[in-house]
């Protein structure tokens, strides 16, 4: 395998203030990775590292190149949407078109337009007079018409509505990803990205709190529901998070095996969304 | 790559539409002028017969009518040096401010642009695409105003041809206008970065952030060192540009001087280009010095746009 992306402790400070704190992981190419992190964990800092907005302290290799330093380069090959990312609002969408096809050699502009002509998107049209929604498609239109190696999504359905989020989710994966793409995904949703994903990285404060591919995830992370007498005995093989639900006990383990919790209750595999505020938990402990 | 960088500059014309509906704007008032004066000159019809009748035959008169067209030339280029002047300054200060302020800046800075591309296209632009345009609104105004006249001339029984478009040394005025145009914005261009360095560097109001020192700084240097340095190099700056030769325009209004009559005027005079010194104003220390200053502050634009993290 490949590694595509490359942090070997890597760190940015506001003044005392350590919003992304020696870090190293590895991205490889192929991959849907979602970056989970609630607001103020460092996950837009990590992002903007790598994409060269920001400098850092450490390793931080992209695609081989030093993002901060080689910038250039480095958009030709990779691509991002940020949810702060607004298309300028008084330009034409082909003036947009005419001008992300000048500057960008991987663009495809007949890929892009047909991909607008799916949508109600007008190529004389005002940025200013699309919706929401149309100004994303737009957007989205120009990502996908990249050929890109990496493609950064930054909450990149934030503000829209539940059946625009789902059919730009199918299209990533129908018409965008394959092989020998990468796509790096941040948001708040995660329940509707978890089975889009095929690895997973939790961030808190700064630290990197899990970095795993989702098919290992079954193998460490264990959710039992239990009550009664078998709850008390669960309890002793401490589980790292427990709630009640319709007076049930659910309790969320850690590298405890599956024979050991076989016949205590109900196992399943816990939703990243609870796995997510277990770990955080933890961690704020 | 030429292509590329014919991009950025497109860029800014498309967000930046006055910069050709100025100087359409002001053609056509400069047009609708020629045309109110003359059907108001057209009231006073019988000295007017005289006029160009007496025009035609003063047969060694044509210095008096050249000076007379090239002075009109200028006079209605200075409307568009004026508002030149007025829309590179809020052009300059916009620049980098509106993608920040529109938030569209991450947009911009996820193609492979370098930022030093983008300010240099918006230095590029100030300098010379604006004043490239404006000469194109000079020329069609110069064009159509002496077709405009002519057809009046004609039509009150002059002949056009020797009136007007034998006495107009079109080319060489329009030569020396770009001469001058080119002059003042290189002369200026420490101005412009400085507005350009304020349009990135500044969080709200560019236009009173950018004035704002060089209103105060004279006032304090006055107050506390006694001396107006300042004042003379920052604020004289527009008024010392070494690109005329050393002809005192008074002269044109002293009656006592011969020159104040036209048809005095040897005949070199009257086009514009003898009154121009190229080679003074590219030795000028002052020059160079407005070029370095200029280069600093651009500089200081890219690195501001390259370091400052905007979330």
């Amino acid at each position: 395998m490949t590694s595509l992306v490359t942090a070997r402790g890597v760190s940015k400070h506001f003044g005392a203030v350590r919003a992304v704190d020696n870090v190293s992981f590895e991205i490889e190419k192929g991959k849907i990775l979602g970056l989970i992190g609630p607001n103020g964990a460092g996950k837009t800092t990590l992002l903007k590292a790598m994409l060269g907005l920001t400098d850092c302290d450490g390793d931080l290799s992209v695609i081989g190149l030093d993002p901060f330093r080689q910038r250039k380069q480095l958009m030709r090959e990779i691509c991002f949407i940020a949810d702060v990312a607004v298309l300028p609002r008084w330009i034409r969408v082909k003036q947009l078109l005419d001008y992300v096809e000048a500057v960008h050699p991987n663009f495809t502009r007949a890929r892009a337009e047909e991909l607008l002509r799916q949508t109600k998107v007008q190529a004389n049209a005002k940025v200013k007079e699309l919706s929401k929604g149309m100004v994303t498609q737009l957007h989205l239109a120009i990502i996908m018409a990249i050929d890109a190696k990496l493609l950064v999504l930054d909450e990149p359905t934030l503000g829209l509505d539940i059946l625009f989020r789902k059919e730009f989710y199918a299209n990533l994966l129908n018409d965008y990803f394959d092989e020998e793409r990468t796509i790096l995904i941040t948001t708040h949703q995660v329940e509707e990205i978890e089975n889009l994903l095929t690895d997973i990285m939790f961030i808190n404060d700064g630290r990197i709190l899990l970095d795993s591919p989702m098919d290992a995830l079954g193998e460490t992370y264990i959710e039992l529901m239990t009550s009664g007498e078998k709850a008390q005995k669960a309890r002793g093989l401490g589980p790292m998070a427990e709630s009640q639900i319709f007076g049930k006990s659910v309790m969320l383990y850690e590298g405890v095996s599956r024979e050991q919790l076989e016949g205590l209750g109900e196992i399943r595999i816990p939703s990243v969304a609870d796995l997510f505020v277990a770990k955080i938990k933890e961690a704020r402990k | 790559m030429i292509g590329h960088y014919v991009a950025l500059i497109k860029r800014e014309l498309w967000e930046h539409r006055s910069i050709f509906v100025t100087p359409i704007a002001i053609a056509s008032v400069v047009m609708l002028g020629t045309l109110t004066a003359l059907v108001f000159v057209g009231e006073f019809q019988d000295e007017l017969y005289l006029a160009i009748f007496a025009a035609q035959n003063a047969a060694g008169a044509d210095i008096p009518r050249k000076a007379v067209l090239t002075g009109l030339f200028i006079g209605s280029s200075w409307l568009f040096l004026l508002s030149l002047g007025v829309l590179t300054v809020f052009y300059a200060l916009d620049s980098l401010y509106a993608e920040r302020k529109d938030k569209s800046i991450l947009f911009w800075r996820s193609l492979p642009v370098t930022d030093a591309e983008t300010v240099i296209s918006k230095l590029f632009t100030a300098l010379f695409v604006i004043p490239a345009i404006a000469m194109i609104g000079i020329m069609a105004t110069h064009l159509v105003n002496l077709v405009i006249t002519s057809l009046w001339v004609s039509s009150k029984g002059g002949d056009a041809g020797m009136l007007i478009w034998g006495s107009v040394s079109l080319f060489d005025n329009w030569f020396a206008m770009i001469i001058v145009l080119f002059a003042i914005a290189i002369w200026m261009s420490p101005f412009i970065g400085w507005f350009l360095f304020v349009s990135a560097w500044t969080k709200r109001s560019p236009l009173l952030m950018a004035f704002l020192p060089l209103i105060l700084i004279p006032m304090f240097e006055g107050i506390f060192l006694r001396s107006t340095h300042f004042m003379e190099s920052v604020w004289g700056r527009s008024a010392q540009i070494p690109i005329f030769t050393g002809i005192d325009i008074k002269l044109f209004f002293d009656e006592d001087n011969p020159m104040h009559s036209a048809a005095n005027m040897p005949e070199e005079m009257v086009s514009l280009l003898t009154h121009l010194d190229v080679g003074k104003f590219v030795t000028s220390v002052d020059t160079w010095i407005g070029i370095v200053v200029c280069g600093l502050l651009t500089t200081a634009a890219i690195y501001v746009r390259r370091y400052r993290d905007e979330s």
